[in-house]
């Protein structure tokens, strides 16, 4: 036991350190210049390609915001959901709903759509902070199985299996842009917005008790973490991000039905996460790439290929490297910076 | 009345099923405190495997025992290959293990085998015993003899053989089993060929139920789950229980709760795993705490 | 390869622990065959190590031989079947169980099915008590009756070294006595080799030829029963009284 707290405070000690001046830029570090580069090629990239990538990038974003509520949950807290298609879905569906009922302008689905899962997840969290390990699984399996009939019940609301179709949000014509490109910007701003969110997230008090949740959940509260009190907020935070993903797909396919949100959904988005990087920055965009364009490159080879691609990368990932990708890509940046610093 | 009864016939039926994927779960579980998310697809593969023999030409109840070596043998290779390195390593990395394993089994049965439907074969003659109202078909009495059988079987390995005594040492305190000589790695890789052996009869029961097709156990598992639940995630007596219990809630409340319906009944698994999770985590006949500290 | 009497159980320059704390120091002893030998030392010492080093069950470095034997680097339950009985820390009960299956279970790595059911019987003499609970969960024994359940597994095992961990631990001296008379008898009439890990020093002794006391991984003293009695820094430390 004192073992374990002992090793815990260690490991706090760099989060309680000296803090830079420039604190809301934090989220940028570590190895800030990279994310800049990265944002100025996110930038430059839609003027570059033709509109067909440009919606594939588009949804990289969208998947990547959803990676980013799923990594607070999984790779920071320590939590696993099999479900997190269902948040995604009913901010999708929330946002559909907004729009095919009261035509309401669509920048409001997004708080709105938020707010719902926000709301859901912290009314989920309750029991599921109770609930140890793959037990949540189960249960968060268990519901992302249940949402879809349900949907198709309320046939009134959601269109029932027909789904329902909106218009895309057009481009304001100071812009000069093309539709695919104002899309792709939103996307880009929402999944910026939720970076800088979920960094300054993992800064604040939370952060520091997920981690400790995560690393020795006993002796976390034994030093006074409020287990259930953390747990749950992780959860709706996480919701909340699955939630504005799914918002910003229904204003970048136009189209929601059920069966675009069945248990497959959080089964990708959780290999997404664990193939990206688990507890790492970089891993939801590097997870978006990979359940954006693995399965579209694979499913040349047979329709089987894009599962079996990835069960195989995630048991590897477990055994190997269970950062991900972005563990993986980090050894590169960093030897390459060495490099450079030789210079 | 006689509709009420022929709701719990049915109910009884699924749940038979249900039992029998419960079953697979809990060995594993008792043996190694893993929840083997792909136990499900493990028992739609072995389902192809039968197929592709009674596709050749094999008479089923020469498929059938074939099969089952096939699935023992292969559930131990799995432990050996797949879950081994990953032994002792937090929850979170055995149960993302385990759903990778899920999306390789399942799309490998579509490589394999297409993802088009196909038929199986009910080994069970058609038709149906009545009396005062109620029929029920032969291949639900079939289906619960077979599940009967796998207990029994089950039970007379656990409480009559030495291996079956090494097991259930193993899965009280694998570290004292070592002591006394007992190849725990061998044992714990037993355990996933017996569990994978009882999916595979679970499969090739659901088989001709419900077309055979990569995605066809997904929606059982969820209910083996809720069964496991109920029942006591260390029990097998607990699993069967459960399974038919679950079987039977789901019927009825697809029969006569209007808000309910058939369409809904999926929600049936959902409230009984958490109303048991909340209130009595160690489920109806199991002794374990849900939380293995 | 030597096989003489003194040199039954050797264990040289022993370094051994847990991930990157090594808890044993380079540890040289020898037990002869037939003996019993007490290892005694203060909290922490590496005693209990020792005994799991012996077993296998930590990984370690230099050397342990039984008989001319390699032991070293083998799994538990190798060790096991070259007929080292640990009966470890905690006791080691199937608690849920019964009685004749955790005794059965020490034999399980036996083929000899009518000599099986012959020291069942000798187990049963030497703890009649057992006899009347055979079919009661081991979980619902108390603590004396529980020791007797794991020494009488370890011998089912028809051992040729025992390995006790503590076995006063948490039981009434009174139990612990009837006990320690029980394993020197078990000592005497089947001669199978003893090494008794105690913090009851006293005890210990009181039945042992040999002692080797471990201090902070490292032997510091080894003798026969009556020389470690005799020390009077050991009399201090560990007897808690002045010769």
């Amino acid at each position: 036991m004192s073992e374990a707290i002992e090793t815990r405070e260690k490991s706090t000690a760099p989060a309680s350190g000296p803090r830079p001046a420039r604190s809301w830029l934090r989220f940028l570090e570590p190895r800030g210049h990279w994310v800049w580069i990265a944002l100025a090629i996110a930038l430059i990239l839609p003027f570059q390609l033709v509109p067909f990538r440009v919606f594939q990038l588009t949804m990289v974003l969208v998947y990547a915001v959803a990676l980013l509520g799923l990594n607070l949950l999984v790779g920071h807290g320590g939590q696993i959901s099999l479900g997190h298609g269902a948040f995604f879905a009913v901010g999708a569906y929330t946002a559909a709903i907004m729009m095919d009922r009261w035509d309401t302008p669509y920048p409001w689905t997004l708080p709105v759509a938020a707010a719902v899962t926000f709301v859901l997840g912290l009314a989920l969290g309750v029991p599921a902070a109770r609930l140890h390990g793959l037990y949540l699984a189960l249960v968060t399996l268990a519901i992302a199985i249940f949402l879809v009939p349900l949907l198709k019940r309320f046939e009134d609301v959601t269109g029932g299996s027909m789904g329902l179709t909106l218009s895309k949000p057009q481009p304001p014509s100071w812009t000069g842009l093309a539709e695919d490109q104002w899309l792709y910007f939103l996307a880009l701003a929402v999944a910026v917005a939720a970076f800088a969110l979920v960094a300054g997230l993992l800064r604040s008090r939370v952060g520091r008790a997920l981690h400790a949740l995560r690393d020795n959940e006993i002796a976390a509260e034994v030093m006074g973490v409020r287990l259930a009190f953390y747990k749950t907020l992780a959860f709706a935070w996480s919701a909340l991000l699955a939630g504005a993903a799914g918002c910003v797909y229904t204003w970048v396919i136009g189209f929601v039905s059920p069966d675009s949100f069945t248990v497959n959904l959080s089964i990708t988005l959780l290999a997404g996460i664990v193939v990206g990087g688990l507890g790492s920055q970089a891993g939801p965009v590097l997870g978006g790439l990979f359940v954006m364009f693995v399965p579209s490159f694979a499913q040349d080879i047979n329709q089987g290929a894009p599962g079996v691609i990835f069960g195989l990368l995630i048991i590897v990932v477990m055994y190997v490297a269970p950062t991900g990708l972005a563990g993986l890509a980090g050894r590169a940046v960093r030897s390459f910076d060495r490099t450079l610093r030789k210079e | 009345m006689a509709d009420f009864i022929q709701q719990i016939v049915v109910g009884l039926g699924s749940g038979a099923i249900y039992a029998s994927l419960a079953l697979a779960l809990v060995l594993i579980y008792r043996f190694t405190g893993i929840v083997n998310f792909a136990q499900g697809e493990l028992a739609m593969f072995s389902a192809y495997i039968a197929w592709t023999f009674l596709d050749a030409g094999v008479p089923f109840w020469i498929a059938l025992p074939i099969t089952l070596a096939i699935s023992f043998v292969g559930g131990m290779l799995i432990e050996r290959i797949v879950i081994r390195p990953v032994e002792g390593a937090p929850e979170l990395t055995i149960v993302i293990v385990t759903v990778g394993l899920f999306i390789f089994v399942n799309a490998a049965a579509g490589w394999i085998w297409s993802f088009l439907i196909k038929d199986f074969p009910n080994p069970f003659p058609d038709g149906a015993l009545r009396a005062g109202g109620v029929s029920v078909g032969y291949s639900t009495l079939g289906v619960l003899a077979v599940v009967g059988v796998v207990m029994g079987l089950l039970y007379l390995l656990f409480r009559h053989t030495k291996i079956g005594l090494g097991m259930r040492a193993v899965a009280t305190n694998p570290e004292s089993a070592r002591l006394v000589g007992i190849r725990v790695g061998w044992v714990l890789a037993l355990g996933w060929g017996l569990a994978a052996t009882v999916g595979a009869v679970s499969g090739i029961m659901v088989a001709p139920l419900l077309f055979l097709e990569p995605n066809m156990m997904g929606g059982v598992l969820i209910y083996a789950f809720a069964a496991a639940t109920l029942g006591g995630m260390d029990s097998p007596v607990g699993a069967v229980v459960g399974g038919l219990i679950v079987g039977v809630a789901e019927t009825l409340a697809g029969a006569y709760v209007d808000v309910i319906g058939s369409d809904l009944k999926v929600g049936v698994p959902l409230a009984i795993i958490l109303v048991v999770l909340l209130l009595r985590p160690q489920g109806l006949f199991g002794k374990a705490a849900v939380e293995r500290a | 390869m030597k096989d003489t009497a003194g040199e039954f159980l050797v264990v040289e320059d022993l370094h051994a622990g847990y991930g990157d704390a090594t808890v044993l120091h380079g540890v040289n002893l020898t037990v002869a065959r037939g003996e019993v030998c007490a290892i005694l030392g203060p909290n922490g010492a590496g005693k209990t190590t020792l005994l799991r080093a012996l077993s296998g069950m930590v990984k370690g470095r230099g050397a342990i031989r039984l008989d001319g034997a390699d032991l070293l680097g083998r799994s538990p339950d190798a060790v096991a079947r070259l007929g080292v009985a640990h009966v470890p820390e905690g006791r080691g009960t199937f608690m849920p169980l019964t009685v004749e299956e955790n005794l059965r279970l020490g034999a399980f790595t036996r083929r000899d099915r009518a000599a099986i059911e012959e020291d069942l019987e000798r187990v049963y003499g030497y703890f009649p008590v057992l006899k009347q609970r055979l079919k009661q969960p081991a979980g619902s024994l108390s603590g004396g009756e529980q020791q007797m359940v794991a020494l009488g597994r370890a011998l089912m095992l028809r051992p040729r070294v025992l390995l006790l961990d503590e076995p006063s631990l948490g039981l009434a001296p009174l139990v612990t006595r009837e006990l320690f008379g029980i394993v020197q008898a078990i000592n005497e009439q089947e001669r199978t080799t003893v090494v008794v890990v105690e913090q009851n020093a006293h005890l210990a002794l009181g039945i042992a030829q040999c002692a080797h006391v471990l201090e902070t991984g490292r032997i510091v003293l080894s003798g026969t029963a009556d020389e470690i009695q005799a020390d009077e820094q050991v009399a201090q430390s560990y007897l808690g009284y002045r010769v």
